[in-house]
């Protein structure tokens, strides 16, 4: 009697979670499909939609180098989505990708670095993995942060979080899940996670530093506006491609580097690799790219 | 034995949860004063010491510091300035040297009183810009408060 009544318990609590489990990423998804829906109605007919959203780009210069684009999942290319000279740059560039050295070195160290086998299994599954709400730490955990983890637990000292092996190792994962086809499918478990997801958003919206600008100021008011010579990225698809080769920096490096430097842009202290303020930055980042393919190392400016 | 254990534990958790929401009212009562300072006023080195715009500075940066919202401009922090014109008066130096991104001085110098200038605004700004952001963070989501 007790046992039966145990069961239909466990099976009420089971069923009961499995109903909610879902709705903890309603907003999330809320977010994701507008800002899909705002970035195909502003890169899908620039020259027509020019009074709308690039008020102070000549016409001329709008038909001249923008191409429109009408497929959400083309933002995970970034400028090169849109921007018609950098694009043709870009496709010049990666007939010889200079990451290449890097994934095999990356390949190298997987296979070398004790431990790091046993806690991937599978490389590929590990880019899409992370990152990944940990409902036991009760925190977000990325990428970088779980290699690191590994490494130390199994013996060595932490490896560089923007660069070097870290962003080597990430690129091999990468190269594999894209090659395998992976897709970014971050998940939102539970109310804590809901919470983080929110906290990232927060920070990614909220106006900071000398500058007073927001990320979105750039990357979602500003995506596709010029800063110089240089064209802003959508919001969509900002981590598809990470760890990236930089022309700038003249080597690969992680999205915790790409993401420091931004802020700092911004004229404020960026926040540590591995604290909240990052890491919720990160998830928030990686679940707008749901639904994107890895694409990832890639080359960006 | 028991009950000391208890007692024992039960004060250490008031004490933390007291500590806590102190520090949680000290944090709000800062940021309450923050917006009702007149940056361009307050910060001025014409109508106020360099003296009295570094206690300025001193008071609400490490809030800024705390929330994680510390301004940074050419390489130097708020904390840095804060230091760096200290030090430049202890000296009785009329310059800030600029320090690079390591902390090594660099062959940059700027007035103290510009230097100052920048702590003070820098950590009051910083705590405006904190405040304003709880607010205006969702006028940019589309799909919330972002109409195009």
């Amino acid at each position: 009697m007790v046992t039966r009544a145990l069961k239909l318990a466990a099976i009420s609590a089971i069923a009961t979670m499995s109903l909610f489990a879902g709705q903890y990423n309603q907003q999330a998804e809320k977010d994701r499909q507008a800002l899909i829906k705002y970035f195909v109605a502003k890169f899908s007919d620039p020259v027509k939609n020019a009074a709308r959203f690039f008020p102070y780009t000549p016409t001329e210069e709008l038909k001249k180098n923008y191409r429109p684009v009408k497929d959400w999942h083309e933002f995970a290319k970034g400028v090169y989505s849109f921007a018609k000279g950098p694009r043709q740059q870009y496709l010049e560039l990666i007939e010889m990708p200079p990451y290449e050295d890097d994934v095999d070195d990356g390949e190298e160290l997987y296979n070398s670095t004790k431990g790091l086998k046993e806690c991937f299994p599978k490389p590929a599954e590990a880019a899409v993995e992370y990152p990944k709400y940990d409902t036991k730490k009760h925190e977000v955990v990325t990428l970088t942060m779980a290699i690191n983890d590994c490494v130390v637990k199994h013996g060595g000292k932490p490896w560089n979080p923007y660069k070097g092996k870290i962003a080597k190792v990430e690129a091999y994962f990468a190269a594999q899940a894209r090659d395998a086809g992976k897709v970014i499918n971050v998940k939102i478990p539970n109310a804590e996670a809901e919470k983080a997801y929110e906290h990232g958003k927060k920070y990614y919206f909220s106006q900071r530093g000398y500058i007073d600008i927001s990320c979105a100021n750039c990357h979602v008011q500003g995506a596709g506006k010029r800063v110089r010579r240089d064209y802003l990225s959508p919001l969509v698809g900002q981590v598809t491609h990470f760890p990236v080769y930089r022309l700038s920096w003249e080597e690969l490096g992680t999205l915790e580097r790409r993401l420091k430097g931004c802020i700092k842009n911004q004229g404020q202290q960026p926040p540590k690799p591995f604290s909240e303020d990052m890491r919720d930055l990160i998830y928030f980042l990686s679940y707008m790219s749901n639904g994107m393919k890895v694409d990832g190392p890639d080359v960006r400016k | 034995m028991k009950k000391t254990k208890f007692l024992t534990i039960a004060a250490c958790m008031a004490l933390a949860f007291g500590a806590s929401a102190v520090a949680g009212d000290k944090t709000d009562a800062i940021l309450k004063e923050a917006m009702k300072v007149d940056v361009a006023k307050t910060c001025d080195p014409q109508k106020n010491s360099v003296t009295k715009l570094l206690a300025v500075a001193k008071k609400y940066n490490p809030t800024a510091v705390k929330l994680g919202v510390e301004f940074k401009r050419l390489g130097m922090t708020t904390t840095q300035y804060i230091q760096e014109t200290q030090k430049a008066l202890k000296a009785k130096s009329k310059t800030v040297t600029l320090l690079d991104k390591n902390g090594k001085p660099t062959d940059k110098k700027v007035s103290v009183d510009y230097a100052a200038e920048r702590a003070c605004k820098f950590a009051v700004r910083a705590l405006q810009e904190y405040v304003d952001a709880q607010t205006t963070y969702k006028l940019a989501i589309p799909g919330e408060g972002y109409k195009y």
